[in-house]
């Protein structure tokens, strides 16, 4: 109870936040006028629309989560409410968790509102509902909760420009997931070693990127319903394991 | 927290990484089913655009590319075209248009300043083509265009039956990009039209035949298709035209018969069937085959024959009377004088190449052509029996270097590119003509084409100026032997 | 008297990473707390006051030594749910309502409904907080209005023991006094108040025992009538003899006559009736007597400059 009414500030706070209601206006703004654009490329016009929507809402919701992930316990500090707070009887992973789970509130409302407004623009333009395109939002989502715990763990003790280019960074790298997979089968065994660790240790963020076959029909994968309960699954584990450390992090932090 | 809670916490962190990295070799596979046929390397991206594919977001940068692209071909600069459409088909390799757009700016837009094509880029246009074509293996788009370049750009029949008969064997993409829908009637139509082209004359009728069934078909399930209707009408149109110009450049009395009955007539407006029957000319072996048929089930055969005899059109020979004579008048400017008796509005092809120009074999996708190969290539109307005109090449270094030494002047005519008017008076493969110098027969492809062609073989000299003698003439058989060689080795 | 709180050489050292000088905030500090007392905790700016709190609320952890609140070791949970904290300079949510900030925090504090609205309610009557603003943002709220809310998130769980760090820092003079007032009464609630503050004649009003802290070491500590004896009487006259002067003298040795004038700076207050019947009998005339009560403020300021801490 302590945890939600911790998250349900976070949430309430985070969305009185001006930066992020105009990053939903420009982003809602841009999916909606994405029929407007399909004239570029007549006989694709709909994989236009479906790739700027699907990326709209990717680069949406990378920034606000970064925005929130990186934010929501420095400003507790900044502002000193965190004293308020820990002084009750709150455990600090209660904190660690109101607070993640308030980020990820954030996002999933910021996600979901954009998709529902992708998937009507969609709708409206083919005359019908495309029920693809929701397991590209909800896997966005899920790269976000990965990313929110990346962040929030490097928020228990990186200052919030410090975590940025972490968590942004490690995003990137994350994102190369290809060009690892390719790597690890190099010639060179120091490629090797490296090309796996960053493969299997990072956060793997590419692992989510469904884009080409949503846009893309004709790229079959063989399980894609499988493929994408792996995912959440793997996004849910690892945030587990950021979370552990961010909670070990913060339990002995002075603030 | 207790010290040993914190042990516990930190311990369980090790079963759940574990646990992520046998997800993550589980996900593998399904990622690169995902990605397969996007290049992974980056060389060549600038900056800006680095990062957007980094993030996932390779098709939404191959779009804003594509974008920019569109700019630049609005401003005529076709040169910064080419490196966007590389990396947009890198991007997102299921762009259909970008290719196709790429491929038509390599192949049409780049020209001396005369609007000749440069057509060293023909290769690199073909090889992205069919780059594209092997990433969008179910859809018959590029397919197409590779038949449509070759038959219309390159005027060679063979790879156009190759690649519009691929393009008959896949599938439209509906809105969505996913191949379902049947390709659209004029990949057929193509298929029919280069197969008349090449001279398999049967094969082209059986494909009119073919498409035309589709569409009675289409309408009698959809009678308010208009468009259809439209569609089946070309067809009519064109199987009868096949077969009118099969009886007239090639029957005589024996063959012309028509078959008794061959349907019920239809009213091309509505689809009700008329109650006349309708009359379809028909080879000879077909009509043999019916009477066997009436034989077999122990009827009598209606009569066949009908009308008079009278000669094809490729008979007698028509001498066709050709010669050409170039003379540079100035540096690089060639003036071109000849004499062609076949008609007005045939063409005469002029190329000039250096002697070691051979059509570039391209294993990967390049535009980076070899900058010091002089290829140039002009076709001269025919007017009033002659043909001719100034060639002037001194102004497009670029394209035209004079790099090489030798050259190969060719003046040649293909019966089987030129209009349906001229091949009446020869048919397709210019089995009518006859020339007292310069006619070639071309055995490579069955039915056989004899071209008309007159080949000099001059020096560099010889293009900075003055007459070429014609002692420089080679046989067409040299020049057929030596293009047949390989090219000598970057 | 049980002790609500109870301190025992508590150290804390921040290590300065830029030139490795350790500061050491708190140094070995003991203390006691009564239940039911008012406590002044006094000292500079910087001088450890609000350190302590924080270790005392498991905010920051010591170097060394140990404390218990409320009987049980710092951090327990049980423990904080009778503890309450208004931090100095506090900051609320800004975009909450008065209402929902109290609200969030009666959750924090684990209080179901309706029990916690009506909670709320008394907490922010007892603080006298405008109804007109309760439905209000925060943001809108003078500084005084936000100090109510600091006190009265700080009732919201009816705590036993209370910190209230510089409570009324930079409130003007009638919110300075209505605060004072609510701080009695929370006290005559039978409520423990940790009271930190350099603002003496408030803590002097209020403050049963205080402590005073300089530079993270405890100076003195005590109640206040213990730290403030040693009241003085002033006494002057005129026309006062020589020989007058002498007898004077034999009760109170500093008196100093010049000219006819006699003055004694600070006289014992039991001295002060013989030397007005002294004075009186010798026919000299009787200036002034004027006493001189000891405050806070000498004791505070004795006890800094004596250590040498300017």
């Amino acid at each position: 109870m302590v945890t939600l009414a911790i998250a349900k500030q976070t949430l309430e706070d985070m969305l009185r936040r001006k930066i992020l209601l105009v990053l939903l206006i420009i982003a809602v703004g841009m999916i909606a006028l994405g029929p407007s654009v399909g004239f570029l490329s007549p006989r694709e016009s709909s994989a236009v629309l479906r790739s700027l929507g699907l990326a709209v809402i990717l680069l949406a919701g990378l920034l606000i989560t970064i925005l929130s992930g990186i934010q929501v316990i420095p400003t507790e500090i900044e502002r000193r409410t965190i004293y308020t707070v820990l002084s009750k009887p709150v455990q600090r992973y209660e904190f660690v968790l109101g607070k993640f789970l308030g980020g990820i509130f954030t996002v999933f409302v910021m996600i979901a509102a954009m998709g529902l407004v992708f998937l009507l623009v969609l709708a409206w333009q083919e005359k019908r509902f495309d029920p693809e395109m929701l397991k590209g939002v909800v896997l966005t989502f899920f790269q976000m909760t990965l990313l929110g715990a990346l962040a929030i763990f490097f928020s228990t003790f990186a200052t919030p420009v410090v975590n940025f280019f972490l968590s942004f960074g490690l995003f990137i790298v994350g994102n190369l997931s290809s060009v690892t997979d390719s790597l690890i089968s190099n010639k060179n065994p120091a490629t090797r070693i490296m090309a796996s660790a960053v493969h299997y240790i990072i956060p793997n963020f590419g692992n989510f990127n469904l884009q080409n076959k949503l846009i893309h029909p004709s790229v079959e994968i063989s399980n894609a319903n499988v493929f994408i309960v792996q995912n959440i699954v793997y996004a849910v584990i690892y945030s587990a394991v950021l979370l552990l450390l961010a909670i070990l992090v913060f339990d002995k932090r002075e603030v | 927290m207790k010290a040993s809670t914190r042990r516990n916490l930190g311990l369980a962190v090790i079963p759940l990484l574990i646990a992520t990295m046998f997800l993550q070799a589980a996900i593998d596979p399904s990622v690169r089913e995902i990605n397969k046929g996007q290049k992974t390397a980056f060389q060549g991206l600038s900056g800006e655009f680095v990062l957007g594919p980094l993030l996932g977001l390779q098709q939404a940068v191959a779009g804003l590319l594509w974008v920019r692209a569109d700019e630049f071909f609005h401003s005529g600069d076709y040169d910064a075209i080419l490196p966007i459409v590389r990396m947009v088909t890198w991007l997102d390799p299921h762009q259909l248009d970008v290719y196709i757009t790429g491929a038509w700016h390599l192949a049409y837009n780049f020209t001396d300043s005369s609007e000749r094509s440069d057509r060293r880029y023909i290769p690199a246009s073909q090889r992205l083509l069919e780059e594209g074509d092997a990433n969008n293996p179910e859809i018959y788009d590029i397919a197409f265009e590779l038949g449509w370049q070759n038959s219309d750009k390159i005027k060679d029949f063979a790879r156009a039956e190759y690649w519009y008969r691929k393009a008959s064997t896949r599938h439209g993409a509906d809105e969505r990009g996913q191949a379902k829908a049947p390709v659209p009637m004029f990949v057929w139509h193509q298929l029919a039209h280069s197969l008349a082209r090449l001279g398999r004359l049967e094969e082209s009728v059986d494909i009119w035949k073919k498409a035309l069934a589709m569409s009675e078909d289409f309408v009698k399930k959809n009678p308010t298709d208009f468009s259809r209707r439209n569609v089946r009408g070309s067809e009519v149109h064109n199987l009868e035209l096949t077969q009118k110009r099969i009886f007239s450049r090639y029957k005589h009395e024996l063959d012309w018969e028509v078959d008794a009955k061959v349907g019920k007539g239809v009213n091309r407006e509505t689809g009700e069937p008329l109650s006349r029957d309708t009359f379809v000319f028909v080879t000879g072996s077909e009509v043999s085959q019916k009477q066997s048929a009436y034989a077999k089930a122990g009827l009598s055969a209606p009569a066949m024959a009908v009308g008079a005899p009278r000669p094809p059109a490729i008979e007698p020979t028509w001498n066709t009377a050709f010669d050409a004579r170039p003379l540079f008048t100035a540096p690089k400017v060639l003036e071109v004088k000849g004499r062609f008796n076949v008609g007005d509005g045939a063409r005469v092809t002029v190329r000039l190449h250096d002697d070691s120009y051979r059509t570039a074999q391209l294993k990967e996708f390049t535009f980076d052509i070899n900058q010091d190969q002089t290829l140039m290539l002009d076709q001269h109307s025919v007017r009033a029996g002659t043909f001719g005109r100034k060639i002037d090449m001194s102004k497009d270094p670029k394209m035209y270097s004079f790099k090489s030494n030798i050259y190969y002047l060719v003046f040649e005519f293909n019966p089987r590119a030129t209009s349906p008017f001229i091949q009446d008076r020869f048919g397709w493969s210019g089995e009518g003509m006859a020339d007292p110098k310069y006619l070639w027969t071309d055995s490579s492809l069955q039915p056989e084409v004899r071209w008309i062609r007159k080949v000099y073989r001059i020096t560099r000299e010889q293009v900075f100026g003055g007459s070429i003698p014609e002692s420089a003439v080679v046989s067409n058989e040299e020049y057929a032997r030596v293009m047949a060689e390989p090219g000598p080795a970057k | 008297m049980a002790a609500a709180v109870s301190i025992q050489g508590l150290t804390k050292k921040y290590l300065d990473v830029w030139n490795k000088a350790e500061i050491t905030a708190v140094d070995n500090l003991n203390l006691e707390v009564g239940e039911g007392e008012i406590f002044g905790f006094l000292g500079r700016n910087g001088a450890g006051k609000t350190t302590t709190i924080k270790m005392l609320l498991g905010l920051i952890f010591p170097t060394s030594g140990s404390a218990t609140v409320l009987g049980k070791p710092v951090g327990d949970t049980d423990a904080k749910a009778q503890i309450s904290y208004l931090p100095e300079e506090a900051y609320f949510y800004e975009s909450m309502t008065g209402w929902d900030c109290m609200d969030f925090y009666g959750r924090l504090f684990r209080i179901p409904e309706p029990q916690r609205s009506k909670r709320i309610q008394k907490a922010l009557e007892d603080v006298f907080l405008d109804p007109k603003a309760w439905r209000r943002p925060l943001r809108g709220y003078s500084k005084g209005m936000r100090q109510r809310i600091g006190i009265a998130q700080a009732l919201i769980n009816d705590p036993k023991l209370l910190f209230l760090d510089e409570p009324t820092s930079g409130l003007d003079p009638i919110a300075h006094r209505e605060l004072r007032d609510i701080i009695v009464n929370v006290g005559k609630q039978g409520k423990t108040v940790f009271l930190s503050s350099h603002q003496l004649p408030d803590v002097e009003l209020v403050c049963s025992r205080v402590a005073i802290i300089h530079q993270g070491k405890l100076l003195a500590s005590g109640t206040i009538q213990d730290l403030t004896t040693g009241d003085t009487v002033e006494i002057s006259a005129d026309k006062v003899s020589d020989s007058l002067a002498g007898k004077i003298r034999g009760v109170v040795p500093a008196a100093e006559l010049v000219g006819q004038r006699l003055h004694i700076a600070a006289a014992d207050p039991s001295k002060v009736n013989d030397v007005v019947d002294l004075i009186r009998g010798g026919g000299a005339m009787l200036l002034s007597v004027k006493p001189h009560k000891r405050m806070l403020e000498d004791v505070f300021v004795d006890v800094v400059m004596n250590e040498g801490g300017a």
